[in-house]
């Protein structure tokens, strides 16, 4: 099958409003925003979007809104805990228009690998279009795929087109990659995240951002170097992210919200039980990123 | 200034007689093939040395005829982390005595010590002799034990011989923490990987490596190392899969299963001490089924 190529991915927050119900205004400029400021496709809800705070029908509402309002592919992302439940999700993608759908290892429980494999087939079995699993063992409590498990589940699936990969860990992206492409040559490895060099070196060749949100000039730059090859040029933007990642990676959507903020981006708190950053986290966050040259050519507001 | 420790740098296995005595003959002829099949530098003995297995004796004989064989025709440094560090002070005045190029030590083992604690230990270490210090980074097989960059830019700023490090994180995140602290206050502070994950860490700032596989593709770790320097990305990818495929081979009970490769290769170096396993017949048939496969068998040097 020919499967959708992901390029740069942003992954938006999810706004709310001061009762913690969805914004969905707030949603439309912020869909906006990312694609007039480099995305390639958007994901939702990721985590960076409190997906696991919203119950099934937000997480509709939410695809829906943004393949209604986006002009660029949208990814839907369907984790559960139950394989059931995320097959559910992704049909419902598949049936409102998503580009692709995204998966990671199940919550909470942790089956055995073949129960995983098990998993990823019967959510990816569900629909016709593209899964990709999404490799993020920071997020889940060190769960986390192997090579092997990959491999399997690409003679198990025709519509699986590649890994999302947030585990940072050259010996598994090499590992995958070798056997990957002899069992599938168009199997895409992206990066999960915005530490992209190294990945792209080894053949990754997209990237989903969530502080594309905050600096998107800034992501941009650091993908297109990598995309054309001037690896070396792109350590430079590489750092600059990496200082930005530092800065906010401790506490998850509610530093990135609070960042948001900072870049005159409001987006609301995050929901319960994530906290919103007290007004001393806050203003020493504040100070931090203005300390990031980096950021002095970023767009502010939502223009 | 370019720092002397860059390219893929060669630390050999410890040549071992039946008996599990060391064989220094084999040895000396093991140094000088790293020598002459391109090796930058040496540094011995690494954990692939069994390092932890020989006595404090033995490590001294053997730093002394690193020393020796190699004369001169490529730095040489040798490794000195032992459990207690007070063999590890020792080992290095004695790098320092029979002329070693600089030392390399790993964050202390088994203690999980404090940051504060690592911070004194490289400080006391570097102080005690006037040899570069690479320092080795391996939280993975160190319960988390780790040179942060916070960490490694306080101890560049306190020790002018503190020259690089072997960062065996192979995690993104991690070396690239390091690298930009580091390189940012010693612009020729020395970023070499634990194994040969070179495509991934030379364009962020890396400079080589030391090495699992040299002792049986030599040419594989200098060419490379070359495509990456040349920014060859499409060639060092292709090259950088094959090494990685060795390394995964030879990760497992490390460095048994290399030891029964170079005898594949016609360069047999004894068995490896208990606990560690020595490679079976059968193990030594995968691999060289595996060498076969990956075009070693042809493109590399066999025997001596």
């Amino acid at each position: 099958m020919t499967a959708l190529r992901l390029g740069l991915v942003h992954a938006p927050v999810m706004p709310f409003t001061r009762e913690h119900r969805i914004d969905f205004e707030r949603f439309a400029q912020l869909i906006d925003f990312h694609q007039r400021h480099g995305a390639d496709a958007l994901a939702v809800p990721m985590h960076a979007a409190e997906s696991v705070s919203l119950p099934e029908a937000e997480k509709h509402a939410v695809v829906a809104f943004a393949l209604k309002h986006a002009k660029v592919p949208v990814v839907a992302h369907v984790s559960e805990a139950g394989s059931a439940l995320a097959a559910a999700l992704a049909r419902q993608a598949e049936n409102t228009g998503a580009a692709a759908i995204v998966a990671t290892t199940p919550y909470y429980w942790t089956p055995p690998p073949a129960m995983v494999l098990e998993h990823f087939a019967i959510i990816g079995g569900a629909v016709q279009i593209p899964l990709f699993v999404h490799n993020a063992p920071d997020d889940m409590a060190g769960s986390k795929v192997s090579a092997d498990l990959m491999v399997k589940l690409i003679g198990r699936l025709a519509n699986f087109a590649g890994l999302i990969d947030a585990s940072l860990d050259w010996q598994f992206m090499i590992e995958l990659m070798t056997l990957a492409r002899k069992a599938r040559p168009d199997f895409q490895l992206i990066a999960g995240n915005e530490l992209f060099v190294s990945a792209a070196a080894i053949g990754a060749t997209g990237m989903l951002s969530s502080l594309a949100a905050v600096a998107p000039k800034l992501i941009r730059v650091l993908y297109e170097g990598c995309r054309t090859g001037n690896l070396s040029a792109a350590r430079a933007p590489q750092e600059q992210v990496a200082a930005l990642r530092q800065a906010t990676k401790p506490g998850g959507a509610g530093v990135l919200k609070a960042a948001l903020r900072v870049m005159g981006r409001d987006c609301g708190d995050p929901r319960p039980p994530l906290l919103a950053l007290d007004q001393a986290a806050a203003k020493s966050l504040g100070e931090v990123l203005a300390a990031l040259p980096a950021l002095a050519d970023e767009p502010r507001g939502f223009a | 200034m370019q720092n002397k420790f860059r390219g893929v740098m060669q630390s050999p296995v410890t040549p071992l007689k039946d008996d599990y005595s060391l064989d220094l003959p084999t040895f000396e002829r093991l140094l000088d093939f790293h020598v002459r099949t391109g090796a930058p530098a040496i540094s011995w003995p690494h954990h692939k040395a069994e390092s932890l297995n020989l006595t404090i004796p033995e490590r001294k004989l053997f730093a002394e005829a690193a020393v020796k064989t190699v004369a001169g025709r490529v730095p040489v440094t040798i490794h000195v982390s032992a459990l207690a560090i007070q063999d590890t002070f020792e080992l290095a005045a004695h790098a320092q005595k029979i002329g070693a190029d600089g030392i390399l030590a790993i964050t202390p083992y088994f203690w999980n010590p404090a940051r504060e604690a690592i911070y004194d230990y490289f400080v006391r270490l570097a102080t005690s002799i006037d040899l570069p210090v690479i320092s080795y980074n391996s939280p993975s097989y160190l319960a988390g034990v780790e040179i942060t960059g916070d960490l490694m830019a306080r101890l560049i700023e306190r020790l002018p011989n503190f020259v690089g490090v072997k960062e065996a994180s192979f995690n993104s995140e991690k070396f690239l923490e390091i690298s930009r602290a580091a390189l940012k206050l010693r612009p020729d502070f020395a970023m070499l990987t634990g194994v040969e994950y070179l495509l991934p860490s030379v364009p962020l700032g890396g400079v080589g490596s030391y090495s699992a596989a040299g002792s049986i593709c030599p040419n594989l770790c200098n060419a490379t190392f070359d495509a990456c320097m040349a920014g060859d990305w499409e060639r060092a990818r292709d090259l950088q899969y094959k090494l990685s495929w060795l390394w995964l081979l030879f990760r497992d009970q490390y460095p048994s299963s290399l030891k029964g490769g170079m005898v594949m290769m016609g360069r047999n170096v004894g068995p490896t001490r208990p606990p560690l396993p020595t490679a079976t017949k059968e193990r030594q048939a995968y691999i060289r089924g595996q060498l076969e496969e990956l075009g070693i068998l042809e493109s590399e040097p066999h025997g001596w």
